[in-house]
């Protein structure tokens, strides 16, 4: 036992005065000689046993009510070797991570949730630290910034700074939060350094702990807040959309995958489905234990992105019960091919390549093939994209649909070739052309060159220049452009000079500067054009493995259509790029709360020519964010090709535990064989407490005498 | 009792003379406190005791049958449940022994007289009366054994030699009032008054065998129980150190006495009560008071109940 105020034990001198008292009550007690000594002794034999045990029972409660005050006022403790949060005697510098992932908003029932306990006990080590210890405060999600990133001894800061704490849905990263640890309390000269980790202890977001930290770093405590019972949990873990041909052109099937982390089978799970916050669908699905069943909800929606979101039934852990995505209805995946160079050979076709490239397996495109006569005919707002292929001459009716349609939001792509009228092209089509055509060219071979790849045909050709992958259009190609590298260009149109714009860029060049691919921005829509034939005539790319993801990507660039969930999906934390149109002046983002965040995009002085984009990183809440545009004409409009979808890491839904051989508290090298770290208990609260009930029970005992002797 | 010299009646009259004992200790001699005791007692009686009145006792024997039936004493069938014959022997000259316990005991007293005191007081005022009676009257002073003995006469002088040695008398040594009564049971003869004033503290037990003894002799015996206030309440308020007063005897108690109050309260009257049934089956006349109590009222309320029974 130690004392705070050791010298205040002098004060247990007064424990011996109730037996002074008791003594000098006797030696000054009054000698009578009495005669009716046996009618005395009588009755002291009848009281004497009661009697002397209140006296006993009074002389030790006085005795020890002179002796707990004195105690208490030294304010005794005692050291303990416990995980409990209390406090070692001496000061130190500690810091307290917080596990604040995803796994810790589950429910414990009465006790709330493992993030409130957390909080409690990480208070409670504020608290009860020795007043000139220094504390920080690190949270073990990822990503997550430090509330305390020094070691502070201002406790009021501390406390506040925990107060303001809250949970996240990231995935916990201990091996981060515990670098993180260990470097704030490498500046400490403190010889106590201790990291107080206060966890659920699910095992994901341990996987990159090194023991050699652990064995050479500060001494760590693993306060474990799961309340101590293994809890079971159903997840929805993955969610995507896809075609469903079945259901016609507007059909959709939105698939869940669910996870059952349960000893027990889940059997009639119910599952329901949400388009725009309103329940369409409902189901049941069976889940074996431990393991995963997909669910497929077909439903028919019409044009445009819709918000999909699937729900289970809820168990302990509500969060991971949903997922959401966002879903393109069929009209962004609609393309019109317009063929201006029809053949007889079918593989001599100008769109031939185009339809293969298009309508490829696994491709989710609705590809029409139409004459350019027939163009005036079609409804073009039905169709993402139009690939106008060799196209001769545009005329005026069909040169004004295409202008309304690509001012309107479509996707245009244009590919040119031997029949190519490039005077009536610049004249009717100016306003959708990113730049006016020129003259034809035809590659020349440099004297002595021998032809590099496969030798199909021996003219002389251009290949590309390397390609520049910040352009979406190029994302998904391998860093040296294989696949396009090999590609020859035989002929190709020159484009005459246009100053710069905003919204035009060159994707591709030749090796000679000339432009290959223009992309630009037309109004709403969206203009791609290709300075070179889509059949063999002029090129052989079509022939070349690029051509097929050029192609396919170029149609979903166009008609704003994402190739898949990856890139209307983020995982909670994650960032999120929005690219602004040619008239978005700045761009609104909604949370799932109703929270929102306008957004500008930032100057780019080394890249003028880059189309403007801004960078959300707000993701800590998982499900859909919606976005609105503010355009140059002060109109605000939704941008449902620019929502998007976050969602939780999949890792939190697992409840398995670290294995105890696993933690880091015992682990380690010190913390294998070596006790835990001394905690003080405090005792002068007990000791306080005892007085209070000393006092009481002496006054109890006093009264209850005297009352007798009234009566008596 | 409250030290006055005149006490209240039932009536609520005042009665001259029933001093208190602390105001009879001031008066010069025993024989001027006995003749005021007397006095006193007799007054209350509104008879003049120097007129013709006398002690006079009755002797009972169980009845047989031959009996006259007319002397059947019917109140003693209430006491005893037993059928007893009356005889009256007016005639004939009553000795009395008045046996006064001087043990140490005796000497306690803490406010007013000590009990050896008093008793001297009742015997002195019984042995004047019987002397104004011309009965001859005797006293025994003892402890545990007889310190002092006069026999009873009806000589001249011999009254006041009895009152002397009263007067004299001290407290000392152990009680035996039991071997006292083997004493006197020696001497008396048929149908004399033997007198016992003793506290009964620390008595022997053949004491009660001794007193059936002497009354089956035929003697009339009457016991005077005198105890100290303190001996009937115990109310001392301090932490006291009780000592035993009699020789040898090594008893101690310190103890605060308000814890023993009640039960000490209870052990004294249960010793009254004992003594007072041992009595009652012994047929001797069973008399108790404090020293807190006049004297005279004790003797009256004495003579008062022997009148009773004369009647």
């Amino acid at each position: 036992m130690h004392f705070l105020a050791p010298a205040l034990l002098l004060g247990l001198i007064a424990a011996v005065l109730p037996w002074i008292i008791h003594r000098i009550g006797r030696r000054r007690a009054r000698p009578i000689r009495f005669a009716a000594m046996e009618l005395l002794l009588r009755a002291e034999r009848e009281v004497s046993a009661r009697r002397r045990l209140r006296d006993v029972a009074l002389l030790l409660a006085r005795t020890g009510l002179a002796m707990a005050l004195p105690l208490a006022f030294a304010r005794p403790f005692t050291e303990v070797r416990s995980d409990l949060p209390a406090v070692t005697t001496h000061s130190q510098s500690a810091v307290v991570v917080i596990d604040d992932s995803a796994s810790m908003r589950r429910s414990l029932g009465r006790e709330g949730t493992p993030f409130d306990v957390a909080k409690t006990r990480a208070r409670e080590i504020v608290e009860h630290l020795s007043p000139d210890s220094e504390i920080a405060l690190v949270l073990a999600s990822e990503g997550s910034a430090a509330p305390i990133a020094e070691l502070s001894g201002d406790r009021g800061r501390v406390a506040a700074a925990l107060e303001a704490v809250t949970v996240s849905a990231r995935r916990a990263d201990f091996a981060a939060a515990l670098r993180r640890a260990t470097q704030m309390l490498s500046s400490s000269t403190r010889g106590d350094r201790l990291i107080y980790v206060i966890t659920d202890l699910q095992a994901a977001g341990w996987e990159g702990v090194a023991p050699a930290l652990l064995a050479a770093g500060p001494e760590v405590v693993v306060l474990d807040v799961s309340g101590g019972e293994p809890w079971t949990n159903r997840a929805v873990v993955g969610l995507g959309a896809e075609p469903a041909p079945e259901e016609g052109a507007q059909g959709i099937a939105v698939v869940a995958e669910i996870a059952n982390f349960a000893a027990e089978p889940a059997r009639g799970l119910g599952i329901t489905l949400r388009l725009d916050g309103v329940e369409v669908a409902r189901g049941f699905v069976d889940v074996p234990a431990g393991g995963r069943a997909r669910k497929r909800f077909v439903h028919t929606v019409s044009g445009g992105a819709r918000q999909a979101e699937v729900v289970i039934d809820h168990d302990g852990f509500v969060l991971d019960d949903r997922r959401a995505c966002r879903v393109e209805a069929s009209r962004g995946l609609r393309v019109l091919l317009v063929d201006g160079d029809p053949r007889t050979v079918r593989t001599e076709d100008e769109v031939f390549f185009l339809e293969a490239a298009l309508r490829a397996g696994g491709s989710n495109f609705s590809v029409t093939t139409v004459l350019p006569d027939e163009l005036a005919n079609r409804e073009l707002a039905a169709f993402g994209a139009v690939f106008m292929a060799n196209v001769a001459r545009p005329n005026a009716t069909v040169a004004a649909a295409i202008t309304r349609y690509v001012e309107g939001g479509g996707g245009l792509f244009i590919s040119v070739g031997d029949r190519v009228d490039v005077d009536t092209w610049n004249q009717t089509l100016k306003a959708v052309l990113p730049q006016p055509l020129g003259l034809k060219r035809s590659a020349a071979a440099p004297p002595g060159a021998r032809p590099e790849g496969e030798t199909v045909d021996l003219r002389p050709a251009e290949r590309l220049a390397p390609i520049d992958r910040r352009h979406p259009l190029l994302a998904a190609f391998p860093a040296r452009g294989e696949g396009l590298a090999s590609a020859r260009f035989f002929q190709f149109l020159l484009l005459a000079p246009v100053p710069e714009a905003p919204g035009r860029r060159i994707v591709l060049r030749y090796e000679n500067g000339a432009p290959a691919l223009v992309d630009a921005e037309i109004g709403r829509g969206r203009v791609l054009l290709l300075t070179t034939s889509v059949d063999r005539e002029w090129t052989d790319l079509p022939i070349r493995p690029g051509f097929l993801p050029l192609v396919q990507e170029a149609a979903r660039y166009l008609a704003a259509a994402p190739s898949g969930d990856a890139t209307a999906t983020v995982t909670v934390g994650g960032k999120r790029e929005i690219v602004l149109s040619a008239d978005d002046r700045r761009v609104e983002v909604v949370k799932p709360s109703g929270e929102s965040r306008w957004l500008s995009p930032a100057a780019h002085p080394g890249e003028p020519r880059a189309r403007p984009a801004v960078l959300f990183d707000d993701t800590d809440e998982p499900g859909l964010y919606r976005v609105r545009a503010a355009r140059a004409d002060g109109t605000v409009d939704e941008r449902p090709d620019a929502a998007f979808a976050v969602t939780l890491d999949t890792s939190e839904s697992d409840p398995a535990r670290l294995a105890d051989d696993k933690r880091p508290d015992r682990a380690s090298a010190r913390g294998a064989g070596g006790p835990p770290p001394r905690r003080r208990l405090e005792l002068w609260h007990a000791l306080g407490a005892v007085a209070i009930a000393l006092v009481l029970f002496e006054s109890l005992l006093t009264l209850r005498f005297r009352r007798g002797r009234v009566k008596l | 009792m409250d030290g006055h010299p005149e006490t209240k009646t039932k009536a609520g009259a005042p009665r001259p003379l029933a001093l208190n004992p602390e105001d009879i200790a001031r008066l010069g001699s025993m024989s001027v406190r006995a003749r005021v005791i007397v006095e006193g007692a007799w007054a209350g009686m509104h008879q003049n005791p120097h007129a013709g009145a006398s002690i006079e006792f009755s002797e009972h024997k169980e009845y047989a049958p031959g009996d006259d039936i007319r002397r059947i004493d019917w109140k003693a069938i209430g006491h005893v449940d037993r059928y007893y014959i009356k005889r009256f022997e007016d005639e004939t000259e009553m000795r009395t022994f008045l046996l006064v316990d001087s043990s140490a005991s005796m000497g306690y007293g803490r406010k007013g007289v000590t009990k050896l005191t008093y008793a001297s007081y009742l015997a002195a005022a019984l042995a004047y009366l019987l002397a104004q009676q011309g009965d001859p009257a005797g006293l025994m002073l003892f402890d545990e054994k007889t310190r002092q003995y006069l026999p009873p006469r009806t000589r001249g002088g011999h009254i006041r030699d009895l009152l002397v040695a009263l007067e004299a008398a001290y407290p000392a040594g152990r009680t035996e009032p039991g071997r006292a009564l083997a004493e006197i049971g020696e001497i008396a003869d048929r149908r004399s008054l033997v007198v016992l004033f003793t506290d009964l503290l620390d008595a022997p037990a053949d004491l009660a065998d001794r007193l059936r003894q002497i009354r089956s002799r035929g003697n009339d015996v009457v016991l005077f129980h005198v105890l100290d206030p303190d001996e009937v309440e115990l109310p001392f308020d301090d932490v006291t150190d009780f000592e035993g007063v009699e020789p040898e005897d090594a008893r101690r108690l310190l103890v605060d006495p308000r814890d023993l109050a009640a039960s000490f309260a209870r052990e004294s009257a249960a010793l009254r009560e004992r003594w007072r049934q041992i009595c009652l089956e012994a047929r001797v006349e069973y008399r108790f008071s404090t020293t807190a109590e006049p004297p005279a009222e004790v003797l009256r309320a004495f003579l008062f109940a022997r009148q009773r029974t004369r009647r």
